[in-house]
């Protein structure tokens, strides 16, 4: 489907923003904070699958963007007094920027190279977070100071539910967009062949290194929204831990579909709440359960889980 | 030359030389496979741990914790290579790149063995391997040198030797190399190529247990040792990722560099010199650094 996606798919949008203004009246605190969590996280995934879903690049520093965001939307409220409004996007820029600026040199890369010194990138910048402690307050973390959006105090939970769905939805709008646009369709040309892109008039360089900016500006959103509900931050938010467990919900959600990104978000992120409550006695098996998912989606589920669904209801 | 940085080079050659096995252990999976193998340090992990349960339970002798280690992670690697992977890559979607899906399945196995050895009670508390040999350090000119240390470069350099000799003259190894030069010329003279996935497959995890064996003296034991697979990462790197003397050498590289830095500069910037040395690497000299061309990618 090529051109501005009609109407009736932004419909889902509608009542996403619905259910931002109404869910903090009616759900506990919990409840909020998992979805504030689950929103940042779908910002994310959405993100780092326009650069491997999309334009099939395997790159591994979207967490460091991540970390670039939240700072720099931190600091600049803190240090500089710049609201959120402001700071926010100005972080996402500066994201991107760093973005752009490796995305090149990197992106001349290819396959585990790529991955490689994308991973040293993030792992690098995590080494930043924890040892500029002038700047990040180094292992000992940082306060965030409650943003004020335009009169409006975020800050708890449920006041950041209502703003986390409007940039979600926001984000998931420019997703479909982009990802239907002249670009989106470049990033697949490269992603099935950079030979045959190239011979078909698309800069192959210039394109990756876009998506590269693009996907780091989502993280810079991201890491901006993790201002909102959470007033403290730490350098091990941004391990390597979290690199993969966003590569698992793309995969097992299915690469390449916004669906898929938003089903591996939410089964993936809600999985460890799911196993703390339930079997709280066996929690020391999580990990083990984890790697069974992860190796059971790979073998079992090759487009993952929208894949799977999509495919049936296509064969029908 | 100072005796501080003679000792320093001594103490990096040591610890390089581990490096350099477990870089051995990703690169031959590598070369069989083209993933990245994300779950290398957890094997280095299981090694240490197999070891230190067939010295304390089983009782069995130190030199036998070698082979015994060795051969129960080749298994674990070959029924993973069997098992997942064969299934990944027969549900290949045309266009769609497989390794991710490979990458993320070596992810899960990384899950799987560190959960696995956590579940075990024993694993609660913090352990090490007794030394393999002990007995008063050994002084060459200034420096000193602990019999462990010996132990552990004699045992790499054995261990390397005996892989140059399998590689290069028996049939499993020349098979093994045919097949990552080109898969579909070797299954046309007749190597079973599905085995040879699995014996490199299993070959990689074992070098990564007894390199977690010789490092267990050294280093606790714990289900999260397995980060000491991104030194071995950034040592492949140096050595280009695909040349298996090229991993020694930068395996070797990586540690003293890593020591002169932390005499040098501070210790706090050892823990960045891995990263820093694959972003320089890849970016300068993606081939590696003994390299002299870009090496071809097969086809």
């Amino acid at each position: 489907m090529y051109g501005a996606p009609p109407l009736t798919r932004l419909a889902p949008l509608a009542l996403l923003l619905i259910a931002g203004f109404v869910l903090p009246l009616l759900l506990p605190q919990y409840f909020l904070y998992l979805g504030n969590f689950l929103m940042m996280f779908a910002v994310l995934a959405l993100g780092l699958d326009l650069l491997l879903g999309w334009a099939g690049q395997f790159a591994f520093a979207h967490i460091a963007f991540f970390g670039i965001g939240t700072y720099a939307t931190a600091l600049l409220n803190v240090r500089l007094g710049v609201p959120f409004v402001v700071g926010m996007p100005l972080a996402a820029m500066l994201a991107g920027l760093i973005g752009l600026a490796i995305g090149f040199p990197a992106t001349r890369l290819r396959t585990v190279y790529l991955a490689l010194a994308t991973f040293a990138f993030a792992e690098a910048a995590q080494w930043v977070f924890n040892s500029w402690d002038k700047v990040t307050g180094g292992p000992d973390g940082l306060r965030i100071a409650a943003p004020n959006i335009l009169g409006y105090r975020v800050g708890t939970d449920p006041t950041a539910f209502p703003v986390m769905a409007v940039i979600l939805a926001l984000v998931i709008a420019a997703t479909m967009y982009l990802t239907t646009s002249k670009f989106g369709r470049a990033m697949c040309a490269i992603r099935e062949s950079e030979h045959v892109a190239s011979a078909s008039g698309i800069d192959v360089r210039s394109t990756k290194a876009w998506a590269f900016a693009i996907s780091a500006v989502y993280a810079g959103i991201a890491g901006g929204m993790y201002t909102l509900f959470q007033s403290f931050v730490n350098p091990d938010v941004f391990g390597f831990q979290q690199i993969v467990l966003l590569l698992s919900m793309i995969v097992v959600g299915g690469l390449g579909s916004i669906p898929g990104a938003l089903i591996g978000v939410a089964l993936l992120g809600l999985l460890p709440e799911v196993m703390r409550t339930t079997m709280r006695g066996l929690l020391i098996w999580q990990e083990l359960v984890y790697g069974l998912i992860l190796i059971g989606a790979v073998m079992f589920m090759p487009r993952g889980i929208w894949g799977f669904i999509a495919g049936r209801k296509g064969s029908r | 030359m100072s005796p501080l940085l003679l000792q320093g080079v001594a103490s990096g050659i040591v610890t390089g030389c581990v490096y350099a096995l477990i870089a051995l252990s990703l690169v031959i999976v590598y070369k069989s496979s083209d993933v990245i193998n994300f779950a290398g340090g957890e094997m280095v992990m299981l090694g240490g741990y197999l070891g230190m349960f067939a010295l304390l339970w089983l009782g069995l002798p130190y030199l036998l914790i070698f082979p015994f280690g060795a051969l129960m992670i080749f298994i674990v690697g070959a029924l993973f290579d069997r098992v997942v992977l064969t299934r990944v890559v027969g549900r290949a979607i045309p266009g769609q790149s497989i390794l991710v899906a490979m990458i993320i399945g070596t992810v899960g196995l990384s899950y799987v063995l560190k959960g696995a050895v956590r579940v075990i009670p024993y694993t609660e508390e913090v352990r090490r391997l007794p030394p393999f040999s002990s007995g008063a350090p050994i002084f060459v000119g200034p420096v000193v040198l602990q019999h462990q240390d010996i132990a552990i470069v004699v045992a790499a350099v054995a261990i390397m030797a005996a892989l140059w000799a399998f590689f290069s003259f028996t049939l499993v190894g020349k098979a093994l190399r045919a097949t990552s030069q080109n898969p579909r010329a070797a299954a046309l003279v007749g190597i079973p190529v599905r085995v040879m996935s699995m014996t490199a497959w299993g070959l990689a995890a074992a070098l990564a247990g007894v390199a977690g064996i010789l490092l267990a003296p050294k280093l606790l034991i714990t289900p999260d040792m397995g980060v000491i697979v991104i030194l071995a990462l950034a040592a492949a790197i140096i050595g280009g990722f695909v040349s298996l003397p090229g991993c020694v050498a930068g395996g070797i590289v990586l540690g003293v560099v890593q020591n002169l830095i932390g005499l040098y500069v501070s210790s706090r910037a050892i823990s960045l010199a891995p990263f820093l040395v694959i972003m320089i690497v890849l970016l300068l000299r993606p081939q590696g650094l003994f390299a002299g061309k870009a090496a071809a990618k097969k086809v």
